[in-house]
This record gives structure tokens, sequence and C-alpha cells, in this order.
């Protein structure tokens, strides 16, 4: 019973990003200066099933703005992994908690609750690294 | 339903459809590499074509009355729509990384760009690797 709400209530959320994504497109055309801030970011997942995975990675797909672009099946040590493409997030930080907040929602509606451990800090954060 | 509303609702979502198609297609020209543009079109393909599904419906509706198998089938081209662009934007994104299209010098962090720590990554074009 609770999962068919989280569901329902998973569903509002992806059309609400759906058109608040859609929204920050188009306006972002009439604004003058630079369109956007590509980034490609790693995102560890807490998703273990196939369904979990496919889910997640078709839902960031479909918010307009975000794209998944690479997945690292995972190990028996390690969470598989998401490299998702983002256009208009302001930093990594803000576009990582974005994209657990979506995991956290989705993880409620395929468990029938949302899970109890945060969201996966990164293993490492490395150095950012300076362009030649 | 009366004339007015069904015209007014067919227009606001048909128009309002086309013109984010008509809108993603100038992002396109804005953003600079493959995965922008494939990223930049989804509200076209997430928002804009099952708005036009919508009006396509109301105007059913209008014209033909309510009937469940037309709901039906709105309902399936929508869900379909949805699911079917998404993946196939993963498809093309992971085609598009995979056969190495150049990705925007802009694009920061670029968490692709590197080999996690540990692995040799050696290039099978490149004539020293093997030295």
């Amino acid at each position: 019973m609770m999962r068919v709400i989280h569901g329902i209530t998973y569903l509002a959320y992806i059309g609400w990003a759906i058109v608040t994504g859609s929204l920050t497109i188009v306006t972002r055309l009439f604004r003058p200066g630079q369109y956007a801030h590509p980034m490609i970011v790693e995102v560890p997942l807490r998703c273990v099933t196939d369904l979990e995975v496919t889910l997640f990675a078709s839902s960031i797909t479909i918010t307009p703005g975000t794209l998944v672009a690479a997945i690292a099946a995972g190990t028996s040590t390690q969470p598989p992994v998401f490299f998702v493409h983002a256009l208009f997030e302001d930093s990594e930080e803000a576009a990582l908690e974005g994209l657990y907040d979506m995991e956290s929602r989705l993880l409620a509606m395929t468990r029938g609750r949302a899970p109890s451990s945060p969201a996966a800090p990164l293993a490492e954060v490395e150095q950012e690294e300076e362009r030649p | 339903m009366s004339d007015a509303v069904a015209t007014t609702l067919v227009g606001v979502f048909g128009i309002t459809g086309s013109l984010l198609m008509l809108f993603s297609a100038l992002a396109m020209f804005r953003v600079r590499d493959a995965l922008s543009r494939i990223n930049v079109f989804s509200p076209a393909t997430g928002l804009g074509m099952p708005l036009i599904v919508a009006a396509v419906y109301v105007y059913d509706i209008h014209t033909e009355g309510f009937s469940w198998s037309s709901l039906l089938m709105a309902a399936v081209a929508v869900l379909c729509l949805i699911i079917v662009s998404s993946v196939a934007s993963n498809t093309l994104s992971r085609a598009s990384v995979l056969s190495g299209q150049p990705v925007f010098r802009k694009t920061a962090p670029n968490r692709l760009a590197r080999p996690p720590e540990g692995v040799v990554d050696e290039d099978p074009d490149s004539l020293e690797s093997s030295a």
C-alpha cells in the first residue's frame, strides 16, 4: 500500500521535474550570456537491482537538463556508478544533491520505504584537475 | 464540452507543445557538443509531444464524444513517448561517449576524463603503448 502512495508521489515528482526543467531550458534561451554550464558528475548508486538502476537511469534522462552518459556495473566491493551529464547545475554538490533526492524517492517506491543510510559520499574527491 | 473550452484547450496544448519543439531545436544551437544537444532535446520528447497528444485527445473528445478506447490510446501513447524517448536518449548518449565524440572543453568537472585510480589506461592507437 505504501508503495502505491510512494509510486504516485514519484510520478508527480518526475512530472514536475520535467515541467520545471523544460522551463529552465526555454527561459535560458532568452537570457544573454553563457547558455549552460555542462558538467559530468560521478554518482555512486544505492540502487541494487536491475529494475532500480534502469528506472533511475530513465528518470534522470527524461528530466530535461540531466542525462546519463555512462553506466559502470557494480562489483562485489563497489556500487554501480552513473556518469551524469548535467547542464544547469551550479556546482557538483548541487547536482549530486538533486540526484540523490530523486534516488531516495525512487527507492521509497520500489522498497516501500526510503533507505535509512544516507547517500554514499564520493569515495575520494579528486583534486580539481588543471587543464593544459 | 462547449466549443470555446474545447478550442482553447486544443490551442493551448497544441501550441505549447509545438513551441517546446521549436525552442528545444533552438537550444540545440546554443550548446556545443553532442552530449549537450541530446540533453537539451528532452523537453521536446518529454513534454512537447505528450502535450500534442493531449491536444489531439481533447479534439477527439469534442468531435467524437468520450470513449474508453481513445482514452486508452492516448494514455499508452503518452507513456510510450516518455519511456521510448528516455531509453533512446540513454542509447544515444552512450553511443556518443563510447564512439569518442569530443566533449565541450568547458565541461567541468568531467569525471569521465580520467581512468579511475590504479587503472592504467593505454591508448590502443598509440605506437609507444606496448613499449
